[in-house]
């Protein structure tokens, strides 16, 4: 396994400073900057350009860039221009928000992906698969914003049962967090959901027609246990592939969803830097997106190793 | 007697599945509701009187505050009047009340300005307010730096005069006639903490409210200030401000009573909760700000003011009211809402929707079927203003190409004069003193626009009717006639409706009120059993 990160490793680290500098330059082309956006409105020229100087931002562009990547190896990455405080405290913040509400989602896309998959799999009934084909293309097809609206009109405006919008400490107020979550993280999880089951259905049924299958019904075997201990593992390999890319889609839809449930996340916190024009903020938030990217794909790499013995760390 | 068959013992398996369906149905019982959590902080009122104290206030905003503008008319309007006091502030007849100056007396040359300060005033942190408080919050709002839109009004205070403590005079370098606009504005900051205040990290006051937790993009809490110079005030234990973004979250967080007032409900939204009971739903006619065409007066075509005034008369202003801000506004040719001392009807209503005068126009400086660039903000509202005004003018013979840019960018385009022939934004102040629109709003200042406009008529005009102590007199009105007759016919800023600032509050909350400029004042604000 040594050898295998090993040789990942230097890819790895060679994406992140990719990254950095496509997120540095990204940034310098939107538009607007941070200068204008900090003089707020009404602010004369004069103002600008000092606040502009007093920030950096008039320095040439290599030396900036130098600049923010010296911060980011010592570990201080400094105050955010627009939004108040320190970047690592807001990073900090919103990162527990997110992942609660990620992990949350994560945990109900492979609640709802693994029986939709099984079902539509196993199934002999045409209606019920034709249900399952129906609620996977449905659940695809309307966006996150249309489910999410759907739901608070639902469940918080008409029936009163789920707070409209918000966020507690899962680790403070777990009952009161479930509650706040359960919405957020439906919304964000349904898309993922039915890509993994309709890749976890195709595997389970390709496994099913394998020839030990054939052999292990010939022999007795009960379909279920046929299903659940031979087709499934055999199945999983490539969803864990396809859920690792999901977990990519949920930080990006994360942003969204954030924003119509006031999840004080990391979503919010891009969407705050976008506008604000908070440059330490979106950069060193896009990075950490990145790095995390980065991660899952290792750790996916690692789980397929180890979830198919035929493939070797080397 | 044959035995009956004993039922089958339930398997481990079942046993284990209904062992955990009892335990999620217990837990869920035990469960405190998120729904009425939210609600409660507000319920914890006690009482039997009203108004009543205690509770907590839930504000919706769909913005966060910007830290770096704490001095400036900004989304901060929120906390500033919460968290700090200002020397004075404005009836509805803009007479200045006492708040922590008791008395005031302006020279007979309007040079300077005496101000009696109240003695029993303390910051959050302990230390007594006096005299050099007000120095220092007048020396920081002349500060570049701070971006306050009053700095040109600030700057003209050129020593201050102390006797003792609790008296201080200003002096002024001329006689300006929007001192008391300054006074409504400037917010008394601790000097000891100003840094922390302008990133966000430390608001020291003297208002009714301290800063207890700031969770940047999600919500600001408020506990009440237990020596606030006010007696019996505040009511309410606390504030809560929740960012919420999305309008329809926004929306419903009202409708399912997790907040209890905001000012950012969309017009349309407003008008569907104005015949809803459990609302209460206010319009501030002291105007939230107008909407206009700005034009680059340097372009072609429209450098022809002629032009600019045919796209005046182009408009159907009440369309633009009722579809684009939900009928909660005012048409306007002039930038005055009707609080305003420079507000006459003849003047609102100067450039009706008359597409017949603006096509004679047109031929007459010889632009007919012509084309324009028209830059706007991305955001649903100033995109449906834009494609309003359009609309209107292709009507006309006025092609335009929209050019839509986020707010930065077209702030920043604002400021550096590089907007194309015509935008269209919303500007403030004018719902003060006239002057103050003209010497610290950028789309109408006299010495620098947005638009190449200068006049040496608009320049004597604005100078002359700031450049004095009395706002009230004949002459003085008449200045502000003189500027709306000049700003209706040169048209370098085509206004088209006043804003109304829309309050929309629950039915529990009560007493919340605005100062001119939108701070939010909650001295006398109280929740309802």
């Amino acid at each position: 396994m040594r050898t295998f990160l090993l040789k990942r490793l230097p890819s790895a680290l060679l994406v992140l400073l990719l990254a950095s500098f496509a997120v540095f330059l990204i940034l310098r082309l939107i538009p607007g900057d941070p200068a204008t956006s900090l003089a707020g409105p009404d602010a004369s020229p004069e103002t600008v350009a000092a606040i502009r100087s007093q920030l950096g931002l008039d320095q040439p562009l290599f030396s900036q860039y130098a600049g923010w990547l010296g911060r980011l190896l010592s570990g201080d990455i400094g105050p955010s221009y627009a939004i108040g405080g320190q970047v690592a405290d807001l990073i900090g913040d919103g990162l527990g928000a997110t992942t609660q509400l990620t992990l949350g989602a994560l945990l109900l896309v492979v609640l709802i992906a693994l029986p939709l998959a099984v079902v539509g799999a196993t199934t002999r009934s045409r209606p019920v698969a034709a249900v399952v084909q129906a609620v996977t293309t449905g659940v695809l097809a309307v966006p996150p914003f249309v489910t999410g609206v759907l739901l608070v009109l639902v469940f918080a405006v008409s029936l009163g049962l789920l707070p409209a919008g918000g966020h507690e400490s899962l680790l403070r107020e777990p009952d009161l967090a479930v509650q706040y979550l359960a919405m957020p993280a439906v919304c964000l999880a349904l898309p993922s959901a039915a890509v993994l089951a309709r890749y976890l259905k195709d595997g389970i049924e390709r496994a099913l027609a394998e020839d030990y299958v054939r052999t292990a019904t010939a022999l007795g075997v009960s379909r279920r246990r046929i299903v659940w201990r031979h087709a499934l593992p055999n199945a999983l390999p490539s969803a864990i592939t396809v859920l690792g890319l999901q977990v990519g889609q949920l930080i990006a839809g994360a942003v969204l969803v954030e924003r119509i449930f006031a999840w004080p996340g990391l979503g919010q916190l891009i969407e705050q830097g976008v506008i604000r024009r908070d440059y330490p903020v979106v950069q060193d938030l896009l990075l950490l997106v990145v790095a995390v990217y980065v991660t899952v794909q290792l750790l996916t790499d690692l789980a397929y190793t180890w979830l198919d013995p035929r493939i070797r760390w080397e | 007697m044959t035995a009956l068959p004993r039922p089958p013992a339930p398997s481990r398996r079942n046993l284990l599945r209904a062992g955990l369906a009892g335990a999620g149905l217990m837990t869920l019982a035990a469960c405190r509701s998120a729904v009425e959590h939210s609600r409660s902080a507000a319920a914890d009122v006690d009482g039997a009187g009203s108004p009543r104290k205690g509770g907590v206030l839930s504000v919706a905003a769909a913005i966060d505050i910007t830290p770096s503008l704490l001095f400036a008319q900004s989304a901060n309007v929120l906390v500033q009047r919460l968290v700090f006091n200002t020397l004075t502030r404005y009836d509805d007849r803009l007479q200045p009340q006492p708040e922590l100056a008791t008395s005031w007396q302006v020279a007979p040359d309007g040079l300077s300005v005496t101000l009696k300060l109240r003695e029993d005033v303390l910051f959050h942190s302990g230390r007594r307010f006096t005299a050099d408080d007000v120095v220092f919050a007048v020396r920081n709002l002349q500060n570049p730096a701070r971006s306050a839109q009053l700095r040109s009004t600030a700057a003209t205070v050129t020593d201050f005069r102390k006797n003792g403590d609790f008296e201080l005079t200003l002096v002024l370098a001329h006689p300006v006639s929007n001192l008391f606009d300054l006074f409504e504005f400037m917010i008394i900051p601790d000097a000891a903490t100003i840094e922390e205040a302008v990133a966000g990290t430390r608001l020291i006051g003297t208002g009714p409210f301290t800063l207890t937790e700031r969770k940047p993009g999600s919500s600001l809490s408020f506990a009440r200030n237990e020596r606030y110079w006010n007696p019996g005030r505040p009511y309410l234990d606390g504030v809560e401000i929740r960012v919420i973004p999305q309008a329809e979250s926004l929306l419903s967080s009202l409708r399912t009573g997790q907040t209890h007032l905001s000012y950012n409900v969309r017009g349309k939204d407003a008008a569907l909760l104005r015949d809803d009971p459990k609302f209460h739903v206010k319009q501030y006619d002291t105007g939230s700000g107008a909407y206009y065409i700005g034009v680059d007066v340097t372009a072609e075509h429209v450098s022809d003011k002629r032009v600019r005034q045919a796209i005046a008369w182009a408009i159907d202003r009440d369309r633009l009211v009722q579809q684009a801000l939900g009928g909660y506004g005012s048409v306007s040719s002039v930038p005055w809402p009707k609080s305003s001392p420079a507000y006459t009807e003849v003047g609102a209503t100067h450039y009706r929707h008359d597409p017949e005068r603006a096509r004679a126009l047109l031929r007459e400086a010889g632009a007919e079927n012509i084309t324009l660039p028209f830059a706007h903000a991305t955001e649903p509202g100033p995109t449906a203003i834009a494609q309003i005004l359009q609309y209107d003018l292709k009507q006309v013979g006025i092609e335009t190409v929209l050019q839509p840019a986020d707010s930065p960018t077209m702030q920043k385009q604002l400021i550096s004069q590089t907007m194309p022939a015509l935008w269209s934004l919303s500007h403030g102040f004018a719902q003060l003193h006239p002057a103050t629109l003209a010497v610290s709003a950028y789309p109408f200042n006299e010495a620098k626009n947005s638009s190449h406009f200068s006049s040496p008529a608009y320049t004597d005009i604005v100078q002359r009717a700031w450049n004095r102590s009395d706002s009230d007199s004949p002459e003085t009105k008449a200045l502000y006639q003189q500027i709306t007759d000049l700003l209706l016919d040169e048209e370098f800023v085509i206004d088209l409706a006043i804003a109304g600032l829309v309050e929309v509050t629950g039915s529990r909350a009560r007493g919340v009120t605005l100062n001119k400029f939108g701070y939010l004042n909650l001295d006398d604000a109280y929740l309802t059993a």
